[in-house]
């Protein structure tokens, strides 16, 4: 600061003026800091902040679409609680999002190991892998949905045709046995460059030596790995698999348009679940409590998370 | 020659991976290409599978006669740089603000951003259409260029963050006892330092809106209106073989994605590492 604190305070002692109080109660720069931070407030305000409260109070109204709400309290709640397509809605949201967790933990250890390791054009390699999360999700889920198709769909030629390995043809996304897994797998090939590209920047944080004396001590890759990288990416780690998990719990996009959560709802998901409600049976209100139902889950989830992004940045 | 042989293997087992994940990666992108070349006779016999035989501009042609593609293609436009440069306004004097200014209520301002980016859309989209229907904005790109913000901003805003706090601070410092005001420092030292970061902070905003899929399909209802993810999944189930011209539609609507991140994915991968997640 270009006035210490200390001459500041004089300054407010001796002359007790106005703007020199408002500064020592609001903070030196507290013009330029409301100015510039105002257009964010009002956006903060108006587009999360209220919406989020209003809509607590839609759910717990009977809101059908063109009428006014009445008030009923939990009532949305607990008709959901019993309800059986909403049960099963919850437990495959589940389902996909701690499967596709999982797999992009995995893939991502990997895309980050490989990346660096030695290799050639390491630059080139990180912004092909990285194609998928830039790519806009609806593109990539339409050009799943068109390789998974039964009859016409590239996958199944490749699997019957080209290499032999099925006898025939799969309906992928129309058959309650796969239509889980394929859209875990679409969700994964999307997800796993973050979590790649996330700890490959960990990983080069690590310092050298660390790996030198380890080899000298004799440790064996594994024991490297083991021992100095997955504890220097912790904090990435539990960073990005909390914010994935936030954002594959809430993924609305793949599932609606690979299955809708068909075949017979076993693909259902919370989100798409709060879409039909709202869209398609018209109840506004039943449909974001949906939507809330796990805000407890979620709420302690992000202030958790919060708290780790904010520690990473103040190391 | 132990050392070298074990170096031999690991570079094997690593082009080796990188060559299965590459090609998993792009395999479809590959196919998205190949398939808007392909003409109607094709599609429906299996000859050729991996190569367009012949060549056939058709589904382009059709793309952009018979369907409303073009209109979309603008709205998208129109909608995703409005709400990039406004979040790329927003979020940069704000992200200065709450990294370097010192006034009460900053700790609690950086918080509350913070958490506002992690609030997904799918808890707030229903009161969210509700609000833009209150003001008469829902059914209009003016009503998802005002409710783009709602993700865009936070992000931006902590994307810089981390950027503006990773530039020394007695730069400022010199520039104000050379006279410059706390705005002249900003103005002049640290934006025109920070371009790269507000670069690729605005490459993401806007590969967010013109991405976003949700929002764009509730809230507008007219056909000619939809942005291109919406228009794209409104071709589906329309007939069996229309996979063609969706396809195409699907290349155009990565292109301007994908042309923008080859030229500019060095400031992309940097903004991305050092701002979102910073180990």
């Amino acid at each position: 600061m270009a006035v210490p604190a200390a001459e500041l305070r004089s300054k407010a002692v001796v002359s007790g003026s106005g703007t020199v109080g408002l500064r020592r109660v609001l903070g030196p720069d507290y013009r330029m800091g409301y100015l510039f931070v105002l257009p964010i407030a009002i956006c903060v305000l108006s587009l999360v902040a209220y919406p989020f409260c209003y809509a607590i109070y839609l759910s717990m109204t009977h809101k059908l679409v063109g009428m006014p709400p009445i008030f009923v309290g939990f009532e949305n709640y607990i008709r959901l609680t019993w309800d059986g397509f909403f049960q099963r809605a919850v437990v495959n949201s589940f389902i996909f999002t701690f499967g596709s967790v999982i797999f992009k933990l995995g893939l991502g250890v990997v895309m980050a190991l490989v990346l660096t390791s030695r290799i050639r054009w390491r630059s080139f390699w990180t912004g092909v892998l990285l194609v998928p999360w830039v790519a806009p999700t609806v593109v990539s889920a339409l050009n799943f949905l068109w390789m998974f198709d039964g009859s016409l769909g590239v996958l199944n030629y490749l699997l019957v045709r080209v290499f032999r390995i099925l006898p025939q043809g799969v309906g992928w996304l129309s058959e309650p046995g796969t239509a889980m897994a394929s859209v875990v797998a679409v969700n994964v090939w999307r997800g796993f460059p973050f979590f790649g590209i996330s700890f490959l920047a960990g990983m080069k944080a690590i310092p050298g030596e660390l790996y030198e004396a380890a080899a000298v001590d004799g440790a064996n890759p594994l024991q490297r790995f083991r021992h100095i990288t997955l504890p220097g990416i912790r904090n990435i780690m539990i960073i990005v698999v909390l914010l994935s998990t936030i954002w594959t719990f809430n993924d609305f996009q793949i599932i609606y348009i690979l299955t809708k959560g068909g075949p017979g709802g076993t693909t259902m998901v919370m989100p798409v679940f709060t879409y039909e409600t709202a869209f398609g049976a018209q109840r506004l209100g039943e449909a974001i409590a949906v939507a809330l139902y796990l805000l407890p889950v979620l709420a302690v989830t992000i202030m958790v998370l919060a708290r780790y992004m904010r520690q990473g940045r103040r190391r | 020659m132990k050392g070298r042989g074990a170096a031999t293997l690991e570079s094997t087992i690593a082009y080796t991976v990188l060559g299965v994940l590459a090609i998993v990666v792009l395999f479809p992108f590959y196919w998205m290409i190949v398939t808007s070349f392909k003409g109607e006779d094709q599609m429906r016999s299996v000859v050729s599978m991996f190569w367009p035989k012949p060549f056939a501009i058709e589904n382009y042609q059709l793309l952009l006669a018979k369907t409303e593609f073009a209109a979309w293609y603008g709205n998208s436009v129109f909608v995703a740089v409005s709400s990039t440069l406004l979040a790329t306004a927003v979020g940069t004097i704000g992200a200065y603000a709450l990294a370097r200014l010192k006034f009460l209520g900053r700790g609690f301002m950086a918080s509350a951003t913070l958490i506002t980016y992690l609030v997904p859309p799918s808890i707030l989209f229903i009161p969210l259409y509700k609000q833009m229907q209150g003001l008469g904005m829902a059914n209009s790109l003016a009503g998802l260029i005002a409710a783009y913000p709602s993700f865009t901003v936070p992000f931006v805003t902590w994307l810089l963050m981390g950027y503006f706090e990773s530039i020394p601070e007695e730069l400022e410092e010199a520039a104000m006892i050379d006279g410059a005001t706390r705005f002249g420092a900003f103005y002049r030292i640290v934006l025109p330092l920070s371009a790269p970061g507000v670069l690729a902070a605005g490459l993401y905003a806007f590969t967010q809106a013109w991405n976003e899929f949700l929002y764009a399909l509730v809230f507008i209802t007219d056909g000619k209106l939809r942005t291109l993810p919406v228009g794209l999944a409104s071709f589906i189930g329309g007939d069996g073989y229309g996979w063609g011209y969706l396809m195409s539609g699907a290349v155009l609507t990565t292109l301007p994605v994908i042309v923008a991140y080859i030229y500019l994915q060095k400031y992309m991968v940097e903004g991305l590492t050092a701002g979102s997640v910073k180990g």
